[in-house]
């Protein structure tokens, strides 16, 4: 044990850079995934069929289809189409993509769950169709998304293991790297589980605060 | 077209090795997640500790982590583990997880007031249990559970990182025999739609089986 | 069009409905109705759920779309304009302006649960008036003191209870200085105690000389309150009058079925 926590120090700078990264990419494809998946969610509720199969199709196939096979397709079958992308950014994308489509379903059940009723209000009082979307709907919309997107958050920061099989230096993929190189096997499983277990603190803590803010 | 019905009888094998995987981790994923939900329900505070724990463990970690860690922590211990039977053990851990707290949720549904009617009707905890609880139980619980079901046919692509050759490490067999990563992993990804679709058919047609909306 | 559609607004009623029909798939839920609502005037509706007390409502507000007849409000047509005996939708902004002076109350309460009682009244002054929040906000607690909950201006909806709720939509509504109130059934959403506190808003209301038209299962309120009282029954009026004329002599086997019906879960109430 105490050489396995020797190797660990030695590789602790490398794994502390696979936690960076995991970090950096969960940031990166959460937001921005959130953002797409708003719009994704926004475009669904266009009435006009070739718009609503593109759309539908896209978050079916995203959210019918594992993540390492449609990782697998943007970063090996891209070349094919001349997106040649390295793995970082071949990581992040297919991650946005994938948070996008799975959040645009929180977003799509958080308009639902807008009585229609408060917007008839709202046009009867006198507000146009846009301030009573932006004012009564979109913002409740917003605000009812944030507890599911947290949790939704904490399953794509697991998620993003995944992009080790396509050679993202994570935090899982340099994990592997230091045990493929030095046997050691307990220590750096052990030091991985802890990292996950502490971002998902990090990301729930957050969650949490952000939550408590919502007006009730 | 034809590379595709060439190599479709090995999709198609490596198809039925996830549905396979499928399968037995959601039937054994149903015994643990039972058993954690009475630990989580139990009166005890140190099985309900214990229950706790169990959960948060198994869903705080990525499953490729806890894939890696049942096949490659054992053998540091001089056990050995085979690829499926580690496999099967972390899809049914993981799975049993998910399952407990949908149990817990679906529990927490049944009003308190059935219980304590049956009580007063002089039925022991067990009968209470068959008659009352599990027919109510299966019915709320039975959407979650297709939704489970469909995650763990999903994630049990990663047990392809310890070589079963389920639908993934099939695809990726016969990308390096024929260097056609689009089309293969394309075929890939419409058969995991297949299952997945198969798989919540299956479910719709057991709530219309069990008479859902019951209530209401 | 049928020519009497084309005399519009002889200045005496502000609320005018002619020949309104609407189905909703091969139903017919309103079935010819024409109704003067006059300045002041408190008109009540009662009949049976499903009798299409909610949709005439909802389409004097236009809230839903008629499919033929014509609503006038203060001699202006809503929702469709008539050129050469050709109906023609409205846009949104005609719709709103020619509705501007209408105030509407829902069974649902249909506050907005993001905002405060305060910023409920608020929102649409600010929004749809452009009006300061200094002055939004007077405007709000004056009106929030008129329902009697100057109290609670802070407080978010789920923190009301369903009169409380009640009260805070019918000022958010009176802030827009309506000229014609609508109430759709206001205290059928409302715990047996809580129905009063309502009514007691409305009645006040009346007094004031408001134009009210209202839904409503509260026959005591409709009686004592309305100047002309109307029973609908599958899309249609079967009757109206005086509240008392309507109430101790129905003429038609459907009123004195509905008022029996009515009589008997009253006694019930009354035993327990």
């Amino acid at each position: 044990m105490p050489a396995d926590l020797l190797l660990l120090s030695a590789y602790m700078p490398r794994l502390l850079e696979g936690v960076a990264i995991t970090a950096e990419v969960c940031v990166i494809a959460i937001t921005a995934g959130m953002i797409l998946g708003f719009v994704v969610a926004l475009l669904r509720r266009i009435r006009f069929p070739p718009v609503r199969w593109l759309v539908v199709g896209y978050v079916e196939v995203l959210r019918g289809t594992p993540l390492l096979i449609q990782l697998f397709l943007l970063y090996y079958g891209g070349p094919a189409f001349g997106i040649t992308l390295d793995a970082v950014p071949a990581g992040i994308i297919g991650l946005l993509l994938y948070t996008s489509a799975q959040f645009s379903e929180i977003v799509r059940a958080s308009f639902t769950a807008v009585p229609a009723g408060q917007i008839e209000a709202a046009r009867l009082l006198g507000l146009s169709r846009l301030q009573a979307f932006w004012h009564v709907q979109f913002r409740q919309v917003a605000l009812l998304t944030i507890p599911p997107s947290a949790n939704q958050a904490i399953s794509i920061l697991k998620d993003s293991s995944v992009l080790s099989v396509i050679t993202v230096p994570e935090i899982t993929f340099e994990t592997g790297r230091m045990v493929n190189e030095t046997f050691s096997v307990t220590a750096p499983y052990l030091f991985l589980a802890l990292s996950y277990w502490a971002m998902v603190i990090v990301l729930s803590a957050g969650a949490r605060r952000l939550e408590s803010s919502i007006p009730r | 077209m034809g590379l595709i019905t060439a190599n479709l009888p090995q999709l198609l094998h490596g198809a039925a090795i996830t549905l396979v995987l499928t399968v037995v981790s959601v039937a054994l994923g149903m015994i643990v997640g039972a058993a954690v939900c009475g630990l989580q329900l139990s009166t005890s505070p140190i099985a309900r500790g214990l229950g706790r724990g169990f959960v948060s463990v198994c869903r705080g970690l990525p499953l490729l982590v806890t894939i890696l860690a049942i096949f490659y922590l054992p053998p540091a211990f001089g056990l050995n583990i085979d690829a499926w039977p580690a496999a099967i053990l972390a899809l049914t851990l993981n799975t049993g997880a998910y399952q407990a707290e949908i149990y817990r949720a679906g529990y927490m549904m049944i009003p308190p007031s059935q219980i304590e009617a049956a009580r007063i009707l002089r039925m022991d905890p067990w009968q209470i249990r068959v008659y009352v609880v599990a027919p109510q139980l299966l019915r709320l619980v039975l959407p979650s559970l297709t939704n489970a079901a469909v995650d763990i046919m999903k994630s049990s692509s990663l047990v392809s990182v310890i070589a079963i050759t389920d639908l993934v490490r099939v695809s990726q067999q016969l990308v390096a025999l024929t260097y056609r990563p689009v089309e293969i992993y394309a075929s890939a990804a419409l058969l995991y739609i297949v299952l997945t679709l198969m798989i919540s058919g299956l479910g719709q047609l057991a709530e219309r089986r069990l008479g859902m909306g019951f209530q209401r | 069009m049928s020519p009497a559609l084309k005399k519009i607004g002889d200045g005496a009623a502000v609320l005018q409905l002619r020949d309104l029909r609407k189905r909703f798939g091969d139903q017919t839920v309103l079935d010819g109705i024409d109704l003067d609502v006059g300045q002041s005037e408190c008109v009540c509706i009662i009949g049976p759920s499903g009798s299409g007390k909610s949709t005439l409502l909802r389409c004097m507000a236009f809230l839903e779309r008629y499919d033929d007849g014509v609503v006038y409000i203060h001699g202006k047509s809503l929702g469709y304009s008539f050129v050469d005996g050709k109906r023609i939708a409205d846009r949104d902004v005609q719709v709103d302006h020619t509705r501007r002076g209408l105030g509407m109350v829902f069974q649902q309460f249909n506050l907005w649960s993001h905002m405060t009682a305060l910023g409920n009244i608020t929102t649409p002054l600010r929004l749809a008036r452009g009006m300061a929040r200094a002055e939004a906000e007077e405007i709000g607690r004056k009106m929030l003191a008129k329902v009697g909950l100057a109290d609670r201006a802070d407080v978010y909806p789920a923190r009301l209870s369903g009169g409380q709720q009640q009260r805070v939509a019918i000022g958010r509504a009176l802030a827009m200085k309506p000229t014609i109130m609508l109430f759709d059934e206001p205290t059928s959403a409302l715990d047996p105690e809580r129905v009063g506190e309502v009514l007691d808003v409305m009645r006040q209301l009346a007094a004031d000389g408001m134009t009210m038209v209202v839904a409503t299962h509260e026959m005591g309120f409709a009686s004592e309150v309305s100047d002309r009282l109307i029973f609908m029954d599958e899309g249609k009026i079967v009757e109206q009058g005086a509240p008392k004329t309507v109430l101790r002599t129905p003429e038609t086997a459907r009123l004195q079925q509905f008022l029996g019906t009515w009589r008997a879960r009253q006694a019930d109430l009354f035993i327990q």
